[in-house]
């Protein structure tokens, strides 16, 4: 038995190093290198045209950070971005996994509803909506005509097109938190719901006092994710508002996109790059901060 | 511990490796053999199939003397031309040269991306630089180098659709032009007119795309009848001046008030006869061959300032990153000779005096008659060229989003100009 | 709770507004691809006159994108057995094998994670470029499998394999297997429920993916579906719109049957990467 091991214990020694190399040799390519390059690349001014790479220390940063700076205008729309749609995806998926707890007939039907837009490719979704959205002819304007409101041009307005996006990527991610929050409220055991109501409680009582504080790990979770994810909006910019009108939906990957592939500036898209690390670092932390928690309050 | 160590120890040299290698785009020695097979690539941004037609015609007629040179030609879509090209030149594989644009030639120049060509060209003896109008070439030399040779130097012409004005009763600009007629301020109140009575827009912008890719093609016109460009010649930003002002405000109120121009987001296209008008180029007018309306040409319309002519400059040029730089030099002195000028003169009016003044170019296009030709020829005379900068490609892009909170319909114009100007400020007048 | 005909009629009420708002769009799609773009715009035309299968046939013929949508299809396959191979391969190493460094490499691995892909996407693009690799569909299959994404698939494999009982690695050692064999012969079949989680997470990955392929691709017959959709307006010429909803449709319309068809496992492996990050 004993020799069998240790041969076993040194086969893995060499094995496991060549189980794990193409993982570990891809994560130093695509993942470590991006990252060390991303903060050299912030520390230069490269001008993509001549390939002149010039150290300039913190000036990119200075730039970004200074008065009335794109960068800045990014981070406020970022900001904006996140604080609309994280309360109204979170709410409105703990609404409708509720909702859909119910035993009513049909509730499968409903839940692939709500969640055929997650699978749906984001470019699609974006697509049909930039079509209904559309300030003349769109059909959502036109259903407001029937009732005599004249709709805003929805995604060239300044104020209504990061209205529109919030709206429109809540209504594609949706599904998922509500999968999620359904797990969650399945797992509560209705023992307290009932005794509460039994003791005249109402729905709305029962939900707020004794459900939620139960799922309250989950909501955190869920939370969370939501919110790193909102850093990652692209593709819906890309294809709805490309930025505009005027930058006001232009978002941290956007920023990154536009200033390295169309503005032809590396290095400040690199500062925004390492900014959108930095956030979405601290982000994650928390998040598993969060996990080790609720797997301790599981056991 | 240890393993910690080599992993960081890979890491670090990892970057290094990486860095040296992450140099700009390299030189190469540009030393051909002989007969040695060659590719040649020139990007374009004209997917328009006659043009490529020719181009290859022209590709064709050089591979029978250079049977080893084969050249393609990559179309490059012109809103993103300028930034393709760039990411382009920054990789392994680059193209051997290209068009380029008026606007962005002090940019390329200036970055030391173009190959000098003058030297190789004038070591041949048929092709008679002297040929080239010295106004034409002034934008493409610097110091005693040249680093492109214009193919094209096209006055901007408003197109207009005959019969969309006659529906109207509105004076057509020739008529309009007799009388004396054919400024701004009467064009937007034919305008009026023209939506009123035909319900289709009075004006196109420039390509369908006056509120991005050509702002500046769109606006310049208007701002110069009114006595202004984007620039002055000390580089100083023109546009919270009142010639500025009342342009912009006459343009927008067409756009947002009479709503005679097509607003953002919105498709009109004069070549199908969705539009009465639109500034364009004649490299334009084969989209007219299936046209079933009654079509014409006119000088671009007057204002305080008198009547502009406005040229739009594209030059072919060798980039420097190229392979065969002396190959493609080549191949360029020979795609801008007299013969193949005459050619491409059909779409694109050449900087050939001799081909500009000949019987031939006014005849050569089969599209044109010869007193559009005429027009032609009157814009090249009198006309200047695009405002351009060594900033160009950022300040276009900077500008579309600028212009953004001008194109709304309760835009206060002066104000808006205003903060334009500011928000441009640092792009243009840099020292 | 007392489920009477008043609240259960409450609740559907709000969840057909509410499905309406979900379902709408995927209606207005299917309709409009078979109407003319005139009629896409009409509300009162809402079922089309005439029902123009041209619609599509026009979509193939305006860019290559039978070519693009085999694109796509190719792509996602590569990531997915790539994203699986790799990933089975390091979860297996890490849930078993002992080797210096194991948790530490892991972390590392895992915090490959946190980064997200966009904030990598400019070296990554130098680094194709110096490559020589633009224009070429291999940064869209190996950046997806050794990057930042790739590492989920790890992550899953691992969590599995670690569930596993130690006994059945014990009876095929003594059956005379050796590592590799005990993870081909008999872990990996035992991994089906994570091989499908980490499969349909790839392949929609890449599937959906739109920055990268927007990055790395110019030349059209290369174009991944995301590209071919967003490019099928014109600037200027006939309007496409229906035609752009056509080919919308046609990309979105099987996915969604597939995820109809196997709904379980599709949620449950979304869900699983929701919670896990």
């Amino acid at each position: 038995m004993g020799t069998q091991m240790s041969n076993l214990d040194r086969q893995d020694r060499l094995l496991g190093y060549i189980f794990i190399s193409p993982q570990v040799i891809g994560y130093l390519i695509f993942v470590l290198y991006p990252l060390i390059a991303i903060m050299v690349f912030s520390l230069q001014d490269y001008n993509l045209l001549s390939g002149v790479r010039e150290w300039i220390g913190f000036e990119n940063y200075q730039t970004m950070f200074s008065e009335n700076s794109l960068f800045l205008k990014t981070l406020k729309n970022s900001l904006v971005f996140t604080a609309g749609l994280v309360p109204l995806n979170v709410i409105l998926a703990l609404f409708l996994a509720n909702l859909l707890t119910k035993p009513i007939k049909g509730v499968t039907a409903f839940r692939v509803l709500v969640f055929a837009p997650v699978i749906t490719s984001a470019v699609a979704w974006a697509i049909v909506w930039k079509f209904m959205l559309d300030g003349e002819n769109g059909i959502i304007n036109q259903l407001l005509a029937l009732v005599n409101i004249t709709g805003p041009n929805w995604l060239r307005s300044p104020t209504w097109a990061m209205v529109s996006i919030i709206v429109v990527r809540v209504l594609k991610n949706v599904g998922l938190n509500v999968v999620l929050f359904t797990a969650a409220l399945m797992s509560v055991p209705p023992q307290f719901a009932e005794s509460a109501s039994i003791d005249g409680a109402n729905s709305r009582q029962v939900f707020f006092r004794i459900t939620l504080p139960q799922i309250m790990p989950s909501v955190m979770m869920v939370l969370i994710v939501t919110l790193i994810g909102s850093l990652k909006v692209f593709d819906h910019i890309m294809v709805l508002t490309a930025g505009g009108p005027g930058n006001s939906t232009m978002v941290l990957v956007y920023y990154i996109y536009y200033q390295a592939f169309q503005f032809s500036e590396p290095g400040s898209a690199s500062g925004g790059a390492v900014v959108l690390f930095l956030v979405a670092l601290f982000l994650t932390l928390l998040q598993w901060n969060f996990r080790k928690r609720m797997s301790y309050q599981e056991t | 511990m240890r393993i910690l160590k080599g992993l960081l120890i890979c890491v670090f040299l990892f970057s290094a490796v990486f860095f040296t290698f992450a140099n700009g785009s390299q030189e190469s020695s540009g030393e051909t053999a002989e007969n040695e097979p060659v590719k040649l690539r020139f990007t374009v941004w004209s997917g328009n199939p006659d043009h490529l037609a020719t181009l290859n015609g022209i590709a064709d007629s050089y591979r029978e003397d250079h049977p080893n040179v084969e050249i393609a030609f990559d179309t490059i879509p012109f809103s993103e031309y300028v930034t393709k090209l760039t990411l382009q030149l920054s990789g392994s594989n680059p193209p051997d040269g290209g068009w380029l644009l008026e606007t962005s030639a002090p940019t390329f120049i200036d970055s030391g991306v173009l190959a000098e060509v003058g030297s190789h060209i004038k070591s041949i003896e048929e092709y008679d630089y002297a040929d080239f109008s010295d106004p034409a070439m002034e934008l493409w030399k610097q110091g005693d180098g040249l680093y492109g040779i214009p193919f094209s130097t096209s006055p901007f012409v408003m197109f207009y659709n005959e019969d969309l004005f006659r529906q109207a009763g509105v004076p057509t600009p020739p008529e309009a032009i007799e009388n004396g007629n054919w400024t701004w301020e009467n064009f937007a109140e034919s305008a009026r007119a023209i939506k009123e009575e035909t319900g289709k827009y009075a004006f196109q912008t420039f390509n369908g795309a006056g509120y991005d890719a050509r702002l500046f093609h769109t606006i310049v016109p208007i701002l110069r009848a009114y006595g202004v460009d984007m620039w002055n010649e000390e580089g100083e930003l023109q546009l919270s001046t009142p010639e500025a002002d009342e342009a912009l405000s006459l343009y927008h109120a067409m756009i947002f008030d009479d709503k005679t121009v097509e607003p953002p987001g919105t498709q009109a296209d004069f070549f199908i006869g969705d539009a009465a008008t639109t500034i364009s180029q004649i490299s334009r007018v084969p989209k007219l061959s299936d046209a079933d309306f009654e079509w014409d040409i006119a000088p671009l319309p007057a204002g305080p300032a008198g009547r502009p002519w406005v040229i739009g400059q594209a030059a072919f040029a060798v980039f420097r990153a190229s392979k065969h730089p002396e190959v493609a030099k080549d191949f360029l002195a020979h795609l801008t000779n007299k013969e193949n000028v005459a050619k491409l003169a059909q779409f694109f009016p050449p900087a050939r005096v001799s081909v500009i003044e000949s019987k031939a170019f006014v005849e050569a296009n089969p599209g044109l008659t010869s007193d559009q030709m005429e027009i032609v020829q009157q814009g090249i005379k009198n006309g200047t060229v695009l405002p351009s900068h060594v900033n160009f490609p950022k300040i276009s892009m900077e500008a579309r989003g600028a212009f953004d909170s001008l194109w709304q319909a309760d835009a206060d114009v002066k104000a808006t100009l205003k903060d334009i100007n500011k928000q441009l400020k640092p792009l243009v007048e840099t020292d | 709770m007392k489920h009477n005909k008043i609240t259960h009629g409450v609740i559907y009420i709000i969840l057909c507004t509410v499905g309406i708002l979900f379902l709408f769009p995927f209606l207005w799609m299917i309709l409009g691809s078979f109407k003319t773009s005139v009629e896409i715009f009409d509300l009162s035309v809402l079922i089309p006159k005439v029902w123009r299968w041209e619609n599509f046939i026009e979509a193939f013929l305006y860019q290559p994108f039978a070519r693009q949508y085999l694109n796509s299809i190719y792509i996602a396959l590569f990531v997915s057995f790539g994203t699986l191979s790799v990933g089975a391969l390091a979860g297996y190493a890490f849930a078993r094998m002992n080797f210096p460094g194991r948790s530490i490499l892991f972390i590392f691995i895992l915090s490959g994670l946190m980064i997200p892909v966009e904030a990598a996407i400019i070296p990554n693009f130098f680094l194709m470029s110096r490559l020589n690799l633009i224009n070429t569909h291999i940064p869209l299959i190996i950046i997806p499998i050794f990057g930042a994404r790739g590492a989920i698939g790890t992550f899953i494999m691992r969590q599995h394999f670690l569930s596993l009982p130690k006994e059945f690695e014990e009876s095929a050692r003594l059956d005379g297997l050796g590592r590799f064999g005990m993870f081909v012969r008999i872990m990996l079949p035992l991994a089906t429920p994570a091989i499908s989680s980490v499969v349909i997470l790839s392949s929609f990955y890449s599937w959906n993916n739109f920055l990268e392929p927007l990055v790395y691709i110019n030349d059209i017959k290369l174009f991944t579906l995301p590209l071919a959709l967003n490019n099928f307006t014109t600037s200027y010429g006939l309007p496409m719109w229906n035609v752009q909803l056509a080919a919308t449709t046609l990309s979105v319309v099987p996915i969604l049957i597939l995820f109809i068809a196997a709904q379980q496992l599709v949620t449950q492996s979304m869900t699983m990467s929701g919670v896990k990050g």
